[in-house]
């Protein structure tokens, strides 16, 4: 179990663009749990994330991975028990390296990289094998430079590195949000299917509702940096889209004025 | 050219060569420009001057200017990752606090070494030629360098740092501590500097404080004129790209010492001038050679 | 007839090829640019002149940089002259070290002078044991005397300043037995260093107010600066004394020098020797003997430091 207790961050305190990012936010995430999270832009989605992963240090607040808490972890440490797929589809391998050889430094996530070779016997083969099942025929590419590859290809590369060492939760941060329909719609596939293969805990960010609804056992919604909603199981097979925005205005009051939400 | 001079220019690039593939490290490979090393060079030159001088053996000397170069380069890069100051000011600052602190070393500015002993003793004792012994020993000293470094570069330590100057966000999110990687690279980079310098000092019989000054110059020109002839497709051919680069760069710096037009001829100050001239050269031929591929 | 015929053939080959064979090729090392070292190069040059033997001089400036020194050592062995010069103890160690690595064939006579210690700089075994290949004429300081005069300029003297570039091994050399000597004068030495000539202004003023008088001995940094410790001096009524009488001019109050002019032409008769075939080790290391006194009478009143009348007749030359 994943907890976060009563966190708080702000940005740029104390300047005129103080904004703040996580409003006393609490959550608890079961093992096992595919949580889609949605929200409007600058609710807290990102940050929410971001602060699991570590790559800043809350204001408050505390965060337990089972039961060990890693609150004042930098985010290298926590990196043996996260594992994430970014937004940009670039940012998740080394362009400069070959296929395998960033394979080969995912396998070794959160161990202790020493002086031995870099690859040892066997792991070629592995990945061969673990390519393959992704059907890109990048498993006949192993040597070829990642910066040679397309953007989908290279986030399907990151969703296999993710879990090539198994996490202890995945962090997917609007992972298909800036590939072409044909190739978002395949790598959610492999998501879907790597997912539930594994049995992983997982958070998806996702500004598409139907996504949200169709994909996992539990949605929350972010507004301000707070959870503004909180569905699960039978609750969440049967709601929809016009559900989700009149929940939103039903918790908060207000019109729910933006474009991206509305339109897809 | 002479013979002479040629063989000079071999000298000087192998023993130069060193410190490139020093640059390389973190100029290309961990994207950190560091001016680190106009210090670190005097610096080795430095410590095995005093050493030498102090009665310790050549080679051993070698080591103690190789641990000081690195503890010079962790200085450096602990100024920028936990101190968060820009790179190439933390590097400046270490290389202006190192003038200070050669100079502390020496006891002057300078330590001559005529009639030391060097590294090239045991060498000349076996009746080779003095100018053809610093390129025996210079020669075996690079290729232990090149191939010390390509075998690092392919441990899973040396994979880190290659990823932490590709792609830093990836890496730290495979749990390697970037902070360290840059500290040991940095370091590294000027221990090889230093070791460098060392052997530069053994060679011209003094070590000197301002010896140094221009390092950055001539190892960012070798690296560039290396890549543009020799190519940098993978690992081994860009570390070894790095020394040849640092021979065609001296062997070009003694063809224009060398030259005369009617009365004008190059005197060794107008080196920085004939440097950046050169840099410029190798940087701009890709892109005219595209042009003409192009039409 | 056949014989006098083969002798005229022979004595016109010989004739031809020694006209072709043209002037001699010496190669200068002139470390930097200063009064003094300036005077020593034509001292050589005029010695040649008057003594007619024909010479082509490639001078190189070093611009005080033990760098381009050494470089310029390097170059000049490639040069493949007849002679190398070298003027000044950093430029003659470059060469040194140069020529112990050039090939043999490559290898040519070596005369290094204005080196005030050329045993300490380790150019030579001893002054009467030069080398093969190397020997010169040494600018070496009789300091009693410098400092004899000094005190006799000003009596009671209680602190003594020097200011050099301890990089210099010509001047550590002095400055060691300045201060053996310190105790028999009954005066205190200060010490104040500067590694390059953009460093000796401040190295002047750091003496201001920490001594009576300033000592600079044949330091090349100091000297290539001196304009600048001039003006300290001046600015703080701090008496300036050198060594090398070609500083008094320039505005020192006193020295006690060699002329460099005739260090120079003393230098050119050395070079004529090995130019006629002598091997240097024949010839031991020669030192300049006549010592003046110049004096510069506006700088004394400038630096609040008349001149004793004993002084004044014995000078040699005084500035106005």
């Amino acid at each position: 179990m994943i907890v976060l207790d009563r966190c708080t961050k702000y940005f740029h305190r104390g300047s005129v663009n103080e904004v703040l990012a996580l409003n006393d936010l609490s959550l608890e995430i079961k093992d096992g749990d595919f949580i889609t999270v949605i929200g409007s832009n600058g609710a807290g989605k990102s940050t929410l994330l971001n602060a699991l992963a570590g790559s800043f240090i809350l204001d408050n607040g505390s965060i337990a991975i089972h039961d060990q808490n890693v609150t004042n972890w930098p985010e290298y440490r926590r990196a043996k028990l996260i594992a994430r797929v970014f937004q940009d589809p670039l940012l998740g391998t080394c362009p400069s390296a070959t296929i395998e050889q960033n394979m080969a430094l995912a396998l070794r996530r959160g161990k202790t990289r020493g002086l031995g070779n870099w690859i040892k016997a066997g792991e070629r083969e592995r990945f061969r094998e673990d390519l393959s099942t992704i059907g890109l025929g990048l498993e006949d590419r192993l040597q070829d430079s990642v910066g040679l590859l397309s953007g989908g290809q290279r986030q399907a590369l990151t969703m296999l590195m993710a879990t090539l060492v198994r996490p202890e939760v995945l962090l997917l941060d609007e992972h298909i949000a800036a590939l072409d329909p044909k190739t978002a719609g395949q790598i959610l596939m492999l998501t879907r299917e790597i997912v539930s293969e594994q049995s992983l805990t997982t958070l998806m960010i996702t500004h598409n509702m139907k996504h949200a609804i169709e994909f996992g056992n539990r949605l929350i919604m972010l507004h301000q940096g707070r959870i503004i909603l909180d569905v699960d199981g039978d609750a969440k097979t049967t709601l929809t889209v016009d559900d989700l925005l009149q929940q939103f205005y039903r918790v908060q009051g207000e019109e729910l004025a933006n474009d991206s939400m509305l339109l897809t | 050219m002479t013979i002479y001079a040629a063989l000079g220019a071999l000298e000087q690039g192998l023993v130069y060569g060193i410190m490139v593939i020093g640059v390389y490290l973190t100029f290309r490979i961990l994207d950190f420009p560091d001016l680190t090393v106009d210090g670190s060079l005097p610096l080795g030159a430095s410590i095995s001057a005093v050493a030498i001088t102090s009665g310790m053996n050549p080679y051993l000397s070698l080591i103690f200017a190789l641990l000081g170069g690195f503890i010079a380069g962790t200085v450096t890069a602990i100024l920028n990752t936990k101190f968060k100051i820009l790179h190439l000011l933390a590097s400046i600052l270490t290389m202006i606090a190192l003038y200070s602190i050669n100079i502390r070393i020496m006891g002057g500015p300078n330590i001559a070494l005529l009639g030391a002993d060097t590294v090239f003793d045991p060498i000349i004792a076996l009746g080779v030629a003095p100018h053809l012994a610093s390129v025996l020993v210079f020669a075996l000293f690079a290729v232990l360098v090149m191939a010390s470094v390509i075998w690092f570069l392919k441990t899973e330590f040396g994979q880190a740092v290659l990823a932490t100057g590709d792609n830093p966000q990836m890496i730290i999110s495979q749990g390697v501590n970037t902070h360290l990687i840059i500290i040991v690279g940095v370091g590294l980079s000027n221990g090889l500097v230093a070791l460098s310098g060392a052997l530069v000092a053994q060679n011209q019989g003094a070590a000197d404080v301002g010896m140094g000054i221009g390092t950055i110059i001539a190892g960012l020109a070798s690296v560039i004129v290396g890549e543009t002839v020799f190519g940098s497709n993978s690992i081994a051919r860009a570390i070894i790209a790095a020394v040849l680069g640092s021979v065609v760069y001296r062997l070009a710096i003694a063809l224009a010492l060398g030259l005369e037009f009617g009365g004008f001829a190059f005197s060794p100050s107008d080196l920085n001038l004939i440097t950046a001239l050169l840099v410029i050269t190798a940087l701009i031929t890709p892109k005219i050679k595209a042009r003409l591929i192009a039409r | 007839m056949k014989k006098l015929l083969m002798i005229l053939c022979a004595a016109t080959v010989m004739l031809a090829t020694s006209a072709l064979a043209g002037p001699s090729v010496i190669s200068v090392n002139q470390f930097v640019e200063h009064p003094a070292l300036d005077a020593v190069l034509k001292g050589i040059q005029d010695y040649l002149k008057d003594n007619s033997v024909d010479a082509e001089f490639k001078v190189h400036n070093a611009q005080a940089n033990m760098g381009t020194a050494t470089q310029i050592g390097q170059q000049m062995i490639g040069e493949k002259s007849d002679l190398l010069i070298a003027i000044a103890t950093p430029s003659a160690q470059a060469t040194a070290q140069a020529l112990s690595k050039a090939p043999a064939d490559m290898k040519r006579p070596f005369l290094f002078t204005a080196v005030t210690d050329p045993v300490a700089a380790g150019l030579v075994e001893a002054f009467d044991k030069p080398s093969e290949y190397i020997t010169g004429v040494s600018d070496l300081l009789p300091v009693e005397k410098h400092l004899e005069m000094i005190t006799t300029y000003k009596p009671g003297i209680k602190k003594l300043a020097i200011l050099y570039n301890a990089g210099e091994a010509n001047s550590k050399a002095v400055v060691a037995t300045v201060k053996e000597l310190s105790s028999t004068f009954g005066f205190e030495v200060v010490e104040a260093t500067a590694p390059k000539t953009a460093d000796v202004y401040a190295a002047a003023k750091s003496l201001v107010g920490r001594c009576d008088a300033v000592f600079i001995p044949t330091d090349n940094t100091i000297v290539a600066a001196l304009e600048s410790v001039i003006k300290v001096g001046t600015q703080n009524k701090l008496p300036i004394f050198c060594a090398d009488v070609d500083s008094v001019a320039r505005g020192a109050v006193a020295a006690m020098g060699f002329d460099y002019y005739k260090h120079g032409y003393q230098t050119g008769a050395m070079v004529q020797k090995i130019l006629g075939g002598t091997s240097p080790k024949s010839l031991p290391v020669e030192f300049q003997e006549e010592l003046q006194l110049h004096i510069n009478l506006k700088s004394a009143a400038a630096m609040g430091a008349p001149a004793p009348e004993a002084l004044l007749k014995t000078a040699s030359k005084i500035y106005e």
